[in-house]
């Protein structure tokens, strides 16, 4: 999308004479450019398929969401006497919570089965892209391979280390989640009461004929709004979290320049930096959490608009 | 003018965590307000926070995304 873009255009703009916090910092949270893929795609009517960065982070949260759930509920099923144990009680405990919590209260009894599982996979999936990102992967990749492993200059090892880590961090990833939600709720809402009856829904029957001219772009809009308005706030606030992390961080490296000796970075690391960035990382466990539950807490409640019409 | 946008940005992001807070403590002054006068109530009125709380905070983001673009466009 555009941000990115402009984000990365940004990037390249920017002449590196000295340590630049602004550079270090966006090039941690944005996607590796397109001149450094991971992985060679030959152009596709004109878009470039190569892997990035985060569509490998994609594929590693996908692959890990399904290995844990399917084998985890393979051998809940293959019991005689279907008792949870072990990991299968959390995840019990998750789904239920999801079911009675977000779906049953916003979607009603009637669809609760029907829209449990999408807003399910959405919790499990963006709160392990959510949570993936915090672990610091590909930093110690980083540091083994700079001491220890000394791979060549265009290994995948140095490939892999160009961008971010947290996939739901990229504009576009969460635009495409959200475009799920807006199929998703007009599904509902065609479901529910028919495809006519669904958009004449959108607007209250029975006003008189001035106001309809005034409201139907205002509902028209409100369709997109929500999509455009869960895209940023799961994307913001992922980015926004690391970026503060990584700039507190970069104080290190600033001072450094700034009294020309390595003792003054490490100083105000140690009193400074590492205290508050172990705060503000604490804080993202917490939003990481939040952010996933918002998300579908949203989506459970679109759909439930759509198929639930106050008007 | 050089710095102009600088300028702009700055003073638009003071303006949304002044926004973003008032209506945050809005809401939390009157969640335990309510909570304290009717506890059994808790969960209730917990529920009926969230969402507006989301949605609040939804708008301060969006308006810092555009705050950042404003920097990295100008």
């Amino acid at each position: 999308m555009f941000v990115q873009e402009a984000v990365q255009e940004h990037v390249a703009t920017e002449a590196a004479e000295k340590f630049n916090a602004g550079k270090v910092i966006i090039e941690h949270v944005s996607n590796s450019g397109l001149d450094h893929p991971l992985l060679h795609v030959p152009r596709v009517l004109g878009i470039d398929f190569s892997v990035t960065k985060h569509v490998l982070m994609l594929w590693i949260v996908a692959a890990f969401v399904s290995i844990v759930v399917i084998v985890t509920v393979r051998r809940y099923l293959r019991q005689d006497r279907l008792m949870a144990s072990g990991f299968m009680n959390a995840l019990e405990a998750l789904v239920e919570f999801i079911r009675d919590a977000i779906v049953l209260p916003n979607v009603g009894r009637k669809w609760v089965n029907t829209w449990t599982p999408l807003v399910l996979t959405f919790f499990v999936f963006i709160f392990c892209a959510n949570a993936i990102g915090l672990i610091p992967i590909f930093e110690v990749l980083g540091v083994l391979d700079h001491f220890v492993l000394h791979t060549a200059e265009e290994s995948l090892v140095k490939h892999v280390m160009h961008g971010g880590t947290t996939a739901t961090a990229n504009f576009n990833v969460t635009a495409a989640l959200a475009s799920i939600t807006f199929g998703a709720i007009i599904v509902a809402g065609s479901k529910a009461h028919g495809f006519v009856k669904h958009w004449t829904n959108l607007v209250p029957h029975g006003l008189a004929w001035p106001l309809y001219i005034l409201l139907i772009p205002i509902e028209v809009m409100g369709m997109f709004v929500k999509p455009f308005a869960l895209t940023m706030r799961l994307a913001a606030n992922m980015t926004g979290g690391h970026i503060a992390i990584l700039a507190i961080l970069s104080f290190v490296f600033l001072f450094t320049e700034m009294f020309g000796r390595a003792v003054a970075g490490v100083g105000v690391g140690l009193a400074v930096s590492v205290p508050l960035a172990v705060g503000i990382s604490l804080l993202e466990i917490i939003v990481v959490l939040v952010q996933a539950y918002v998300f579908t807490l949203l989506t459970a409640v679109f759909i439930g608009m759509a198929i639930n019409v106050h008007h | 003018m050089n710095g102009l946008p600088f300028f702009g940005a700055a003073i638009g992001l003071g303006m949304i965590v002044i926004g973003a807070a008032l209506g945050i403590g809005k809401f939390a002054s009157a969640a335990a307000e309510s909570i304290a006068r009717q506890p059994n109530a808790a969960d209730k009125i917990t529920g009926a926070v969230n969402l507006p709380l989301f949605l609040l905070e939804g708008v301060a983001i969006l308006a810092e995304v555009f705050v950042l673009l404003i920097v990295l466009l100008k």
